[in-house]
């Protein structure tokens, strides 16, 4: 994050006062990274500008216990992915949806059988088929490759082991290839 | 499939993991096996790729959502008048008034000036005489000097407008920049049309009306400003239902 802790801290005062202005001085900073957060991890833009509004509801309420131990924007990122993992259970629950289900042995036939087509991966075309993983590993695949977080910090965000959160990028890796390959 | 054991390793030199030992031994494998190769230029290309993704804006009216449900439970406050600057509220109404004068009188020079010989020659620019030449280029140089004067006023007004806009909450605040944005793309058409018929006496009009409107709507927001700061709010409603 850019802002240094005394600026995150002076504007989570000026929050707390009320000040809507400080806010949203807050929402345009961090909003474009929790927006791609959860757009990523809920494959459509409907629920998730539904999430983004809740997650900064949430943090306008939640602000009180913010005390700068981290910066700003890694508080409000946490505090999104738990809001988004919170949807993403609910939703399953209602739909009766599986957060998982990649089968090793389909996957792997299907990475070894696509090869990616000898040009740069578009962009529009991966975040389709991003949107295409089952949840659970598409939720380590953009911590780990797209946000660059550690296993250490997806596992205990998660609330899965280091090791099995490593398995999910990995199985999303192959995943990916078989999906972008197929061009 | 007897790379399969291979994967694990590629996955993690992709990943920068793999141990010196371990990874000397799959280097040997994959200069002799294009299969496992191909995998990890692909699994590499994914990773850049991925990790280059953009930051996506959100949608634009998201915040206004946030915003006023913050305002139906009562958590937040607009802060109006909190950064005056110690400007008294009739100074900005002065300033404004006296711009819109000078504007205006330019357009009524203009059109006393230009709209007799223009309207009595119809819209066609008599070209290849000399007369004519010399007629197309009075009428835009005063149109260049009148749409000068009405742009410095735009420009003065709208600093001010910029630099107060935090008196308005942000819906409202919305509301005017997409209005201004609307008015400027037509400003910019319009102009273009002069251009191409510097004679057209319609081109013209239209121009100096969407000059107008926006020099009306500069003029309305920074009365609605003095009124928020006043703390006047019936009559700021009333700006707001006018506009």
């Amino acid at each position: 994050m850019s802002t240094s802790k005394e600026t995150d801290l002076a504007l989570v005062a000026r929050c707390r006062e009320g000040d809507l202005g400080a806010f949203e001085e807050l929402y345009r900073v961090h909003a474009g990274r929790l927006y791609s957060l959860a757009f990523r991890m809920l494959g459509n833009p409907a629920d998730a500008e539904d999430q983004l509004q809740e997650i900064f509801l949430s943090a306008h309420r939640k602000l009180e216990s913010y005390r700068g131990d981290a910066a700003l924007g890694t508080w409000l990122y946490r505090l999104a992915m738990n809001q988004i993992l919170d949807y993403v259970r609910s939703r399953a629950a209602r739909t009766g949806q599986l957060t998982d289900g990649l089968d090793d042995a389909s996957v792997l036939a299907d990475a070894w059988g696509h090869r990616l087509a000898d040009r740069a991966i578009d962009r529009i075309d991966l975040e389709r088929a991003l949107a295409e993983l089952p949840e659970g590993c598409r939720a380590a695949f953009v911590l780990h490759d797209v946000d660059g977080l550690e296993h250490k910090e997806i596992a205990q965000m998660l609330g899965i082991a280091e090791g099995t959160s490593k398995s999910q990028v990995h199985k999303a890796r192959l995943k990916l290839r078989g999906l972008l390959g197929r061009g | 499939m007897s790379c399969e054991r291979q994967i694990e390793r590629i996955q993690e030199l992709v990943d920068g993991t793999l141990g010196a030992i371990r990874r000397s031994e799959l280097e040997q494998h994959l200069a002799r096996c294009p299969e496992c190769r191909a995998l990890k230029d692909d699994l590499e290309r994914i990773r850049d790729a991925a990790a280059a993704l953009p930051v996506m804006p959100p949608p634009d009216g998201a915040w206004l959502q946030i915003a006023g449900r913050l305002r139906q439970e009562g958590r937040v406050r607009d802060l109006a008048g909190a950064s005056g600057g110690g400007v008294r509220p009739y100074v900005w109404l002065a300033i404004a008034a006296s711009l819109v004068l000078a504007a205006g009188l330019s357009i009524a020079v203009l059109v006393r000036s230009t709209s007799g010989p223009a309207s009595g020659s119809g819209d066609s620019a008599s070209s290849g005489n000399a007369k004519g030449t010399a007629t197309v280029e009075a009428v835009q140089n005063e149109v260049d000097a009148a749409q000068e004067q009405f742009e410095k006023a735009i420009t003065k007004m709208d600093d001010l407008r910029k630099g107060n806009m935090t008196a308005l909450d942000p819906q409202t605040s919305d509301v005017i920049e997409k209005n201004l944005g609307i008015i400027d793309r037509a400003i910019a058409e319009n102009r273009a049309a002069v251009k191409a018929q510097p004679a057209s006496v319609a081109a013209r009009e239209t121009l100096f009306e969407a000059l107008r409107q926006k020099v009306s709507l500069l003029q309305d927001t920074i009365s609605l400003i003095n009124e928020m700061r006043k703390g006047n709010n019936a009559a700021a409603a009333q700006l707001v239902n006018k506009s």
